[in-house]
């Protein structure tokens, strides 16, 4: 208790101050005036009384939150400092807030759909459970219901998959992001409902009423927060679906990157997919199957109940229609369990690579300027000496010069950490802006998080204490006599100042190259893959998908549906060329197989794989991929006439080798046997920077069960955007219902380049950025040299040096950081380049024209960075110098 | 600068007894009243520097020993009371107790040595 007393007294001299002092002040006056009237003598009652001034300060100390005084000195010291240096602050807090910004916005991404935990009740016992240790992580239907009824080694399982929902009637098609869901999805989440209530396992019964739980910031976007929204119903893909609850904001789902707008019972499936729901089809994976771990159970516990119930399970589920191979291997499936907790992201997953990789290119940028401020803070220190010593001398320790010195590094870090801070919101947000796109909307939680924070804090404190510390050390390490007795100048030359700041600079050179030629393969990449010929335009033209689900339209009828588009859609004035084709290249689908080739040998069926598309005749001409041999689809081509086939180059390359393909045949199945009656040029199928490859075309006339959905391409002479209202009128002329989607080709190969354009773009300016902060360092050295020689060169100048002569002795003493810089770079680049392979296309990581392009920048750089101060040494008047000397 | 050496000739603890003890004597004191008692009850052996008396007062106020009060002396000056709390007269005890110890322990090395 007597601390809570003393921290009470304590806290009243705070607030009173003054008057403590003036008290203070007033009783040691009357002693010593008491005093001086007794022994008549004033100054020896001074004497005997001591230094007032010092007891004073003593006793204020006694009440002391001392530490905290001189901390605020320190502050305030400080920050005078660095007000009347403000090219030197707006330098250092600058190249900082720089380093720390990009280091944070890159790790607020990474740790928002890679490292933070699900905000849902405890997320470390959630696990998945997947068929395999690797690759696909969904399951069918039927192995969820049997896992729901069977497993024990959980407190709870759910199921999920993401969807989207058409929310509007037909026509133009507006979607939301939607989730199936297993009854107690919420349940086992422990996510409750802010209005009305969540699923519960009634929703897993089939036939179960169609019902949905919306999102919070759906309920606020679409319903304007309507307190009585429960009740109401939201139309998804035109059936109508009741909402029962809203989930609270926290919530968006288990996909980071993905908020969910709807979440609707996986038993209302057949609802939205009638005539062919997936519920009891064995071969459609699509579920993804989570669990809760007991309190007390591990993972390895878990893993293995499931493991004992699996053969079970997959004898139950046995897709009985399918060639005894396949379910041979489909019983060899188990369970296997993998921790949960920081939930699912397609980003992740895809951008992982890069991510890293900026991220480390986003540290190298914050170690350069880190160099540089040590630079500057140890060209400072040097000014400075004399100022360090005069303290020293009147009674400052050396720790407390240290700490003064440390206090500024700190003030310089926590400006630039704030300015960062700043930076890095808004570049986190303007990176996900450019990440995200119309298809794929990107919604990640960038909420300001503890990791975060504790990253930037981590970032600027060993900053400071990097920059600020040796520097600190080395300016108090003095002879004070020394220095007071001599030039101020003499003493700050020792040579081992000179010798770390060339170290620095020579640091600074080596990360900036590695950054500048990570950034040249990065621009060359990005380049090569605009240039890439995909073996098809991608200017001027519109895609449409189309889809008949939600319409009246026979399945008899779809083939007439869709050559009735087709044809509308080529009469529309200013088109060129329009077909329709099962796949659009540069999609996310696909449709591959093994096939059997005639002539060839059965192989693996790795060998005979293919890529498939059925496309109308005139596909090829509208893309403008040209035909090789042989001829296009035709109308004729059609139910009752022979089936036909074209392949590309790399298909005829590798099934007839350099014998004529034409007319020879291809098996897709045993009884669907093709002729081939063409040859196209490759294309690129799903990337742009996929390998080539083998590629068969059937023809759409052909098809003897077209599916629900067609997509149309349609090219036109005339900038395409303007065609889109005629195109949705074309297509609501067939059938109003048919709900559409449309598109720029043009776009959607622009934003499957994203990753490339984001890593060039933000290498080339973090590689700016270093070159600039490592011109600034070089700048700094020749300067200080510079001012360091000033006697000398005046000397030189007076006996008739050159001024050439004069600014290529200053550069000399650049040209050994340089070289050893760059040499260096040059084996880091190398060594490193291996990491970034995978992000490369079309130039090997040692790619020496690269290389050189790297290094000579940086050369030139340097050059002018030395150049400019070494003129000015040039030019120096030998007479002002050799006076001042 | 802030850090300065203390330099009390005698140690705090010793300080804070004698200071203790007087006001224990003489109930409320004023500083230069406090020194003159110390110096004339040890006639005049204990220096004190005088000035040392302030700050170790200060730090008896901030310990709760001593409370304070201003007041006028007998020349009608404002001067500075100091009075000894219950826990100062405790503090006190202990102190006195704990040097009688301490002195007695070496008293009987000094005598078998």
């Amino acid at each position: 208790m007597d601390w809570l007393y003393e921290f009470v007294r304590r806290l009243r001299f705070r607030l009173h101050g003054a008057r403590f002092d003036q008290d203070l002040a007033e009783e040691m006056r009357l002693h010593v005036e008491l005093r001086a009237a007794e022994a008549g003598d004033h100054a020896a009652a001074q004497r005997r009384f001591g230094n007032a001034t010092q007891i004073h300060e003593s006793s204020r100390e006694a009440w002391g939150w001392t530490l905290l005084d001189t901390l605020r000195q320190d502050l305030r010291y400080g920050l005078r400092m660095l007000a009347s240096h403000p090219g030197f602050t707006a330098t250092a807090v600058l190249s900082l807030a720089f380093g720390i910004g990009a280091n944070t916005a890159i790790f607020s991404i990474l740790d928002a759909v890679m490292l933070r935990s699900l905000p849902v009740e405890d997320p470390r016992q959630l696990v998945q459970i997947r068929p395999g240790p690797s690759g696909d992580d969904e399951f069918t239907n039927p192995i969820w219901e049997q896992v729901r009824d069977h497993q024990q080694a959980f407190t709870g399982v759910l199921a999920y998959s993401s969807d989207r929902f058409d929310l509007a009637g037909g026509g133009e098609s507006h979607f939301a992001q939607g989730l199936w869901v297993s009854g107690n999805f919420f349940r086992v989440l422990g996510v409750p409902a802010i209005k009305g209530r969540v699923f519960t396992s009634d929703q897993d019964r089939r036939g179960s009423a169609p019902s949905a739980v919306i999102s919070y910031s759906f309920w606020k976007r679409n319903f304007s927060g309507d307190a009585s929204v429960v009740g109401k119903t939201v139309r998804l893909n035109r059936h109508a679906f009741e909402i029962v609850g809203v989930t609270p904001p926290w919530f968006h789902g288990l996909d980071v990157d993905q908020s969910f707008d709807v979440a609707i019972p996986i038993a209302c499936e057949p609802i939205l997919h009638a005539g062919h729901s997936s519920l009891d089809e064995r071969a459609s994976w699509w579920l993804r199957i989570l669990g809760r771990l007991p309190a007390d159970e591990s993972l390895q516990q878990a893993g293995d109940r499931m493991r004992a119930i699996a053969p079970e399970i997959f004898r139950a589920t046995l897709p009985g229609e399918f060639p005894a191979e396949i379910q041979k291997e489909y019983l060899t499936h188990s369970f296997f369990l993998q921790p949960a907790a920081t939930g699912f992201s397609e980003m992740g997953a895809q951008y992982r690579t890069a991510l890293f990789t900026l991220m480390a290119i986003t540290g190298l940028v914050l170690l350069i300027a880190c160099a540089n401020i040590a630079n500057l803070l140890m060209a400072r220190a040097a000014a400075r000496q004399r100022e360090f010593s005069v303290r020293m001398a009147i009674g400052a320790g050396r720790a407390r010069v240290v700490r003064q010195l440390i206090t500024e590094s700190l003030l310089l870090a926590a400006l630039g950490a704030g300015a960062g801070m700043l930076l890095a919101a808004w570049g986190a947000r303007l990176l996900v802006h450019l990440l995200s796109n119309t298809s794929h909307p990107l919604e990640i939680d960038l909420s300001p998080d503890p990791r975060v924070l504790a990253f930037t804090l981590a970032v600027a404190v060993s900053t400071a204490l990097l920059f600020g510390f040796a520097p600190a050390l080395r300016a108090t390490r003095i002879e004070l006599n020394q220095v007071l007795k001599e030039n101020a100048r003499a003493a700050l030359h020792g040579a081992t100042r000179f010798n770390l700041s060339k170290a620095l600079v020579t640091l600074q050179v080596v990360l900036s190259l590695v950054l500048l030629v990570g950034a040249g393969l990065f621009l060359e990449t990005l380049r090569n893959l605009l240039t890439a010929d995909p073996g098809f335009t991608r200017h001027n033209i519109l895609l449409i998908g189309a889809d008949v689900q939600q319409t009246a339209i026979p399945a008899a009828r779809r083939m007439a549906v869709y050559r009735e588009i087709r044809e509308r859609l080529q009469a529309i004035p200013g088109v060129a060329a329009a077909a329709s084709a099962m796949f659009t290249p540069i999609g996310r689908q696909g449709w591959a197989q093994p096939v059997q080739p005639e002539g060839m040998a059965a192989g693996s069926p790795r060998d005979t794989l293919v890529f498939l598309n059925r496309v109308s005749p005139g596909y090829f001409q509208t893309l403008r991929t040209p035909l090789l041999l042989g001829r296009d689809f035709n109308e004729r081509d059609d139910l009752h006439s022979p089936k036909v086939m074209l392949i590309n180059e790399s298909a005829a390359r590798q099934f007839f080798g350099a014998a004529d393909p034409l007319g020879k045949t291809i098996a897709v199945d045993q009884n669907d046997v093709y002729q081939i009656v063409g040859v196209v040029k490759d294309t690129r199928y799903n990337r742009i920077n996929e390998q080539p490859r083998r590629i068969a075309y059937v023809a759409c006339g052909q098809d003897a069960e077209p599916g629900t959905s067609m997509r149309f391409a349609v090219r036109s002479d005339v900038a395409v955007g303007t065609l889109i209202p005629a195109v949705r009128s074309a297509i609501s002329g067939v059938n109003r219902e048919i709900s559409l989607e449309i598109r720029e080709f043009e776009t959607e190969v622009s934003e499957s380049l994203l990753q490339p354009r984001i890593v060039a773009l933000l290498s080339s300016v973090f590689g700016a950025l270093a070159l600039l902060l490592a011109m600034v360092g070089l700048y700094g050295i020749t300067a200080y040299a510079v001012a360091r020689r000033r006697a000398e060169i005046g000397v030189r100048i007076a006996l008739g040096a050159r001024p050439g002569s004069v600014i290529r002795l200053m550069l000399r003493d650049l040209a050994l950081p340089l070289a050893v810089g760059i040499s260096l770079g040059l084996g880091v680049s190398l060594a490193a380049g291996r990491l970034i392979t995978s992000l490369l296309y079309g130039v090997q990581p040692n790619d020496p024209a690269q290389l050189a392009a790297a290094a000579l920048m940086l050369a030139a750089a340097a050059a002018l960075a030395g150049f400019l101060p070494a003129r000015r040494a040039a030019r120096l008047d030998p007479m002002i110098a050799l006076r001042e000397e | 600068m802030a850090d300065n050496p203390r330099r009390d000739e005698i140690p705090p603890g010793t300080l804070y007894m004698l200071i203790l003890r007087m006001l224990a004597r003489h109930g409320q004191m004023h500083g230069y009243e406090i020194a003159n008692a110390i110096q004339q009850v040890s006639e005049d052996v204990l220096q004190v520097e005088e000035g040392s008396l302030y700050p170790a007062l200060q730090r008896m106020l901030l310990k709760g020993w001593v409370a304070a009060e201003w007041g006028v002396t007998a020349g009608n000056r404002r001067a500075r009371y100091y009075q000894l709390t219950a826990a100062g007269r405790k503090q006190l005890h202990t102190e006195m107790s704990q040097y009688q110890r301490v002195s007695g322990a070496i008293q009987k090395i000094l005598q078998t040595a």
